[in-house]
């Protein structure tokens, strides 16, 4: 049971991570050019999304990935900075993408998603500090440095106070850990230099190694970091800036302590005044004894005064007392003994500092240690409280990630809340079913018993019946329709890819992307179509500057386009590029032996058509996208698995031209029933422009023995169909039948067939593998009665 | 001691499963023809049939079974026998061979049988004849044999 939800979650999130991925790839890519803030916020909330899905499904590797990028695009959001290339951008964005894209099918194969997310994290942290670099010269005064309140306020916390408002420490605690580049050299100075940068902008600030003027530091630094906590109050955007100023820092971890995020991690955070006897003498050694001791617990500690090793310190320590502000995961009970154990202590207080007892903070002295009783029993119950908190804290983040993915659809909420996912084998089951349904329903309207009776009520309820189920069955029927935009708007990458790595320049025009298609087709049509943009940019369009001589816009056009055209969709991938070689191609037809007739029998259509045989490419150098020879094979194969077809039609130095022709498989069509020696077939209406009995003095023929007829003053091919399937049993006498002119683009013939039965809506079945694929029939249809019925493809008759 | 239980089970089944098929067995022109049960998914009776023009001569054409095409073939025609008139005991095996759906027209079916496999033997090398080539296997039962059919060849020769 469980493993099917996590089944069933993996579906529903490689759904909406491949959505999420393709809206993003082609925000991306429109607004190359400059991401306006929209965009950014836009992009923004995707990632985050992303990454709250995938910390939520546990893949860290997504999660490292999309960090990186959101971290960017965070950065872009809140610091609008000016000069973003952002081409570049653009680039790492995909390249995240590309990345996100493999892993997720990964989740959707089941297999380990183990890919390595660094290089694509590295590249855009990369970029992310190139740009803070470039920033922080021009803008560094735009960055608000911190208040220095924060400082005034260090200064002016007077002697013995303990309440917690007039602390040396400013609002918000930071820890930072910092690595510098290899190969820096001298990290210990270079930490060094950071805490002197941060010192006025921050009221305490502790390092760790401490001791920065120790050569013995180098080491530790290099190996392991550098951290410091300290507070300011200062966002925490402003302190990433600052940080980021700092040369040679390979990598910044900055972590601001709030309540929520203290609790969220089942930390404590503790606010602790300590006070010694006059006379203990060594006050600051003392003190430094104590932050020492406490260490080993500490996620952030930050004393004041900052440097007790100073040998004015130890009076500032004697005068005002030690303020230790301690974030831990230690509990109150911990920290308090561990305090108690100080001796000479003269004053101590210690608070839960996001512990809801406001009222905590009780002075009082070593020797009366009851009166903390109260406190200690209340903390422990905010400490419960907290590790509460802490296993559920994982679902307040995805459940965040999911308001932020409701938030990031508003633009497009209206078509986004109004769809749903279903799974394709549920629409194949229905569809089924509604066959089933229609058949029943006949044979129950239409049963036996029925016979001779007189059932006026009856058969109104039939006609209501009727008409609901044949509603019903349109709607089923719609339902597997997908518009093929998605599949267009995908060629933009390809477009903008081997743009940048042919150094080509071409803008894509997309015409009628909303045309739709059976979703079972375009699963199979994506592929061809991209080959032969491929194709085009590679081998058709030239380098600008042969553009340029060839007197063309330098840009190159790409026209990508799909209409219905009768029962079939078309696709057109037109472009101005060179054209076809049509020497080169037949030369090469040549050399590989595919010619079968005289040369100049073959016609420039039939030798472009040479380019889909498997091995055929006529570029000498085999680049990253083309020149293999495998790409326009792929084209035919998986065209003709769908029963669609590829023509070419090309003029040289103007361009080229392909047309996809796809069945509208599974489609809904409008079809006139007709009977041929005793079998019924479809012919789609759309391609029917008139029908009529023939006279038999129409009828003539043509040297060659074909047969032809004069309709309206036209002369039109007579094709008999039963002739045309080699039937038997059909009618011979022209008088007897039906004859159609049949029109597929400007071409039309005249078909002759027994008899025309009627018209009906009928569902587009593809025949069965086993039986190959048979000119001119692209299909089959149940009609209601249950019977097959044949669909007639109505170009098989035009090209013998 | 468990384990050894465990292990003897296991051979058992083993055993049962790798040595004893389910063979369905029908006639065609007075041959008995078996067809292993796990590729038959069902066995109907002859039902109009769509022809499908310019096709080979044994594809007799297409059914709509419960909203699912199938092509029908003849096995007498596929085997070049002589073809007769259907009648009631006429049956349409719908066998399933890797994701290929084929009916197969047959004389008329005789029953399940189970056949071990040191019962089944290949059949003599010599393809002495066009349709012989169809047969996989021989198995014996207790009165004559079984020619057990090669679904591959059927589809694709």
């Amino acid at each position: 049971m469980a493993d099917f939800d996590r089944e069933s979650m993996l579906e529903m999130f490689s759904y909406e991570m491949n959505q999420l991925v393709d809206q993003l790839e082609q925000i991306i890519i429109d607004s190359e050019s400059g991401f306006s803030m929209d965009i950014i916020n836009e992009v923004f909330r995707i990632m985050h999304t992303i990454k709250g899905s995938a910390a939520m499904m546990l893949f860290d590797t997504i999660v490292t990935a999309t960090h990186a990028a959101e971290d960017l695009f965070f950065y872009l959001r809140e610091e609008n900075p000016t000069n973003v290339n952002y081409s570049e951008l653009t680039d790492y964005v995909l390249e995240c993408m590309d990345f996100l894209k493999e892993e997720f099918v990964k989740v959707g194969e089941g297999v380990p998603v183990d890919g390595d997310p660094q290089a694509v994290a590295d590249h855009i942290n990369g970029f992310l500090m190139r740009l803070k670099d470039s920033e922080s010269g021009g803008s560094a005064s735009s960055a608000t440095p911190p208040s220095s309140g924060a400082s005034a306020a260090n200064e002016a916390s007077s002697a013995g106070s303990t309440a917690s408002a007039d602390r040396p420490f400013a609002s918000r605690q930071y820890r930072a850990k910092l690595h510098f580049q290899e190969g820096a050299e001298m990290e210990n100075v270079r930490a060094f230099t950071v805490v002197n940068n941060l010192k006025s902008y921050v009221s305490g600030i502790v390092s760790e190694p401490s001791d920065l003027t120790d050569e013995a530091t180098i080491d530790i630094i290099r190996t392991e970091g550098f951290t410091m906590s300290f507070s300011t109050d200062s966002e925490y955007g402003e302190v990433y800036d600052l940080l980021n100023r700092s040369v040679y820092v390979r990598d910044i971890f900055l972590e601001e302590y709030t309540k929520e995020s203290i609790q969220m991690e089942g930390l404590n955070g503790f606010e602790i005044f300590l006070r010694f006897d006059e006379g203990a003498q060594m006050e600051n050694v003392r003190a430094y004894t104590v932050v020492n001791t406490l260490k080993p617990y500490a996620d952030y500690l930050l004393h004041h005064p900052s440097d007790l090793l100073d040998e004015n310190a130890a009076e500032v320590v004697q005068r005002e007392g030690v303020y230790i502000d301690l974030v831990t995961s230690k509990d109150y009970d911990e920290i308090y003994d561990q305090l108690m154990q100080t001796i000479y202590l003269k004053e101590f207080t210690m608070t839960d500092k996001f512990g809801n007892d406001s009222g905590g903070s009780s002075a009082l002295a070593e020797e009366v240690p009851v009166s903390m009783t109260p406190e200690t029993v209340v903390t422990p119950v905010n400490t419960n409280a907290n590790v509460d908190v802490a296993p559920n804290a994982p679902i307040p983040a995805p459940a965040d990630g999911a308001e932020v993915a409701a938030d990031g659809g508003s633009a497009k909420r209206s078509t986004g809340q109004a769809v749903i996912s279903v799974n394709v084998s549920r629409l194949d089951q229905l569809l089924k079913l509604m066959g089933e349904l229609v058949i029943v329903e006949t044979m129950v309207t239409q049963n036996p018993d029925l016979q001779g009776l007189s059932l006026e009520n009856f058969n109104r309820e039939v006609r209501q019946l009727k008409k609901i189920i044949k509603d019903v069955q349109e709607a089923v029927m719609a339902m597997r329709l997908v518009s093929l935009s998605g599949t267009f708007f995908k060629m933009n990458r390809i477009v903008r890819d081997m743009c940048k790595a042919l150094n080509k320049e071409a803008v894509l025009e997309i015409i009628g992307e909303n045309t739709e298609v059976d979703k079972n087709i375009i699963e199979h049509i994506g592929d061809p179509i991209m080959h032969i943009v491929r194709n085009s940019l590679d081998h058709g369009l030239e380098s600008p500057e042969a553009r340029r001589a060839a007197g063309k816009p330098e840009k190159g056009r790409v026209i990508l386009e799909a209409r219905n055209a009768g029962s079939e969709v078309w696709i057109i991938i037109e472009d101005d590029g060179a054209g076809l070689n049509r020497d080169k191609i037949l030369a090469k037809a040549r050399n590989n032996g595919l010619l079968t007739r005289p040369e100049s029998d073959y016609t420039d259509k039939e030798i472009f058509q040479f380019i889909f045989m498997p091995g055929f490419s006529t570029n000498e150098v085999v680049t990253t996208y083309s020149g293999r020879g495998v790409g326009m094979d792929v084209v035919n194969k998986s065209l003709e698995f769908v029963g669609g077809s590829v023509v070419v039609d090309s003029v040289p130095g103007e361009g080229s031209v392909f047309t996809m022709k796809i069945p509208l498989t599974l489609a809904i069509i409008e079809g006139m029933i007709i009977s041929v020696a005793g079998t019924k077939y479809t012919v789609p209406i759309l391609n029917i422009r008139d029908s009529f009995r023939p006279s038999p003095d129409d009828l003539f023929r043509d040297p060659d023995g074909n047969e032809m007829i004069t309709v309206r003053g036209d002369h039109y091919n007579v094709v008999r169909l039963h002739e045309f399937f080699g039937l038997e049993d059909a009618g011979r006498d022209i008088t007897e039948g039906i004859m159609m002119i049949i029109e597929n683009g400007d071409d039309a013939i005249c078909l002759f067939v027994d008899d025309l039965i009627g018209e009906q809506q009928v569902v587009v079945k593809s025949l069965p593998k086993f039986i190959k694929k048979i000119r001119g029939i692209s299909g089959c249809t149940l009609l209601g009665n249950g019977e097959i019925s044949l669909i007639l493809d109505v170009a098989g008759f035009f090209d013998k | 001691m468990t384990n050894v239980i465990e292990n003897d089970l296991a051979m058992d089944r083993n055993v049962t499963s790798d040595t004893t098929n389910l063979y369905l067995a029908f006639v065609v022109d007075d041959e008995q023809y078996g067809v292993e049960v796990s590729n038959i998914k069902e066995i109907i009776g002859v039902e109009p049939i769509t022809i499908v023009p310019q096709t080979e001569n044994f594809l007799k054409g297409i059914i709509n079974l419960r909203g699912d095409i199938i092509p029908v073939i003849d096995v007498r025609s596929r085997f070049r026998k002589q073809e007769i008139p259907y009648d009631t005991e006429t049956c349409i095996v719908v066998v399933l061979h890797e994701d290929y759906i084929l009916g197969l027209i047959v004389d008329r079916i005789i029953g399940v049988y189970n056949l071990n496999f040191n019962m089944i033997t290949a059949p003599p090398n010599a393809k002495l004849s066009y349709a012989n080539q169809f047969v996989k296997n021989i198995g014996r039962k207790e009165e004559g044999v079984l020619l057990l059919l090669d679904l591959e060849k059927i589809l694709f020769v």
